[in-house]
């Protein structure tokens, strides 16, 4: 920072100095990642936060890191944590050898998709179809990508938008469960359904 | 059909897929917001509705009272806080890989992220820039996988 970036925060101290600052936080399944900062002089190199809960100011030379402690985030900055969309939700539908129709345990799964869409504004679905070995790939081709037609269409009779719902088949390329061509596999002949 | 009639159609088909493809791919959409919040595309500006699609370009603008939450295809979230103004200026992602490179530019203004894929799918074979990065006036940042909040000092 220059001596006169400094003279004005110092004067500013009390009403909480306006810098421009990087809160680096932790997961929501615990774990965190790295921020690396450059200042825009970029005389300084590359700094990198490592610690969750810390916070960075930029504006000087060279970046400053310190740990959030006990004052934590600013009152905007939770507001804007809370604002956040809820993270997207995943599940899997499993189906009857050679068909579109739903394995018994999956029937129940689809009220679960149907609400979880329903309780997101917005939201989008994104459908990707599976197979499992048996038959040709051209044809598990076109079959996982009936299975997840099926689901958007089941979907879009419960009044979903079709235009936030999208549908792909993956034929067998993509194996839950690795297996020799030619097994049949109740794990691998699944719809996985991202509703965002 | 002939095959020359085959033929021209895939190469139209073709075309059409490359070139116009990339430029209105949507890379998001804002899933709800508050006051006045608005998504800039080129001489338009669009309200930010919720369900409001994102375009690589566009950029989102909110005034004292205004605030925006959006997602992107590849998982990244956004809380826009107010008074800000935010570029999404570049965002290539394949779904398939689920590699890319995502640039953010905030120009003045708060903004909370949880990144998505386009962070976590390693790309030391990629020969260009991957995954995310945040410029500010006073800044760049290079976000490796994580959840953070930028504030930029007006």
């Amino acid at each position: 920072m220059t001596a006169r970036g400094i003279l004005v925060c110092a004067a500013l101290v009390l009403a909480g100095c306006a810098t421009s600052s990087v809160v680096l936080l932790p997961e929501e399944d615990g774990g965190h990642g790295e921020i690396a900062l450059r200042a825009k002089d970029g005389k300084g190199g590359e700094t990198v936060m490592k610690d969750a809960n810390s916070r960075a100011t930029l504006g000087g030379s060279q970046p400053s890191v310190r740990p959030l402690g006990a004052r934590g985030l600013k009152a905007e900055e939770a507001a804007l944590l809370a604002a956040l969309p809820p993270p997207a939700k995943s599940f899997t539908l499993y189906f009857k050898e050679g068909t579109t129709e739903l394995a018994r345990e999956s029937a129940g799964m689809l009220e679960q998709i149907r609400a979880e869409v329903a309780s997101r504004p917005g939201a989008e679905v994104q459908v990707t179809g599976h197979t499992d070995t048996v038959g040709s790939d051209a044809d598990n081709d076109a079959l996982s990508r009936r299975r997840a037609d099926e689901i958007v269409g089941w979907l879009a009779t419960k009044g979903f938008d079709r235009r936030a719902m999208s549908s792909v088949g993956r034929g067998e390329r993509e194996l839950k469960e690795r297996t020799a061509d030619n097994v049949s596999d109740a794990v691998n002949r699944r719809v996985e359904v991202l509703v965002r | 059909m002939s095959l020359l009639m085959v033929r021209t159609t895939l190469l139209l088909a073709w075309l059409t897929a490359t070139v116009a493809t990339p430029a209105l791919a949507e890379i998001g959409r804002v899933k709800s917001s508050t006051g006045a919040a608005n998504v800039e595309r080129a001489a338009q500006k669009l309200p930010a509705a919720t369900g409001q699609e994102l375009l690589a370009g566009d950029w989102l603008e909110t005034g004292k009272d205004g605030r925006i939450s959006l997602t992107f295809v590849d998982n990244t979230r956004f809380a826009v806080g107010p008074d800000s103004r935010i570029a999404l200026s570049k965002f290539e992602y394949n779904a398939t890989t689920q590699k890319g490179s995502f640039i953010a530019r905030v120009e003045r203004g708060s903004i909370a992220v949880v990144t998505g894929r386009i962070t976590k799918t390693r790309c030391d074979d990629m020969p260009v820039q991957c995954g995310m990065q945040v410029e500010t006036p006073d800044g760049d940042i290079d976000a490796r996988g994580t959840r953070f909040i930028i504030t930029v000092r007006k």
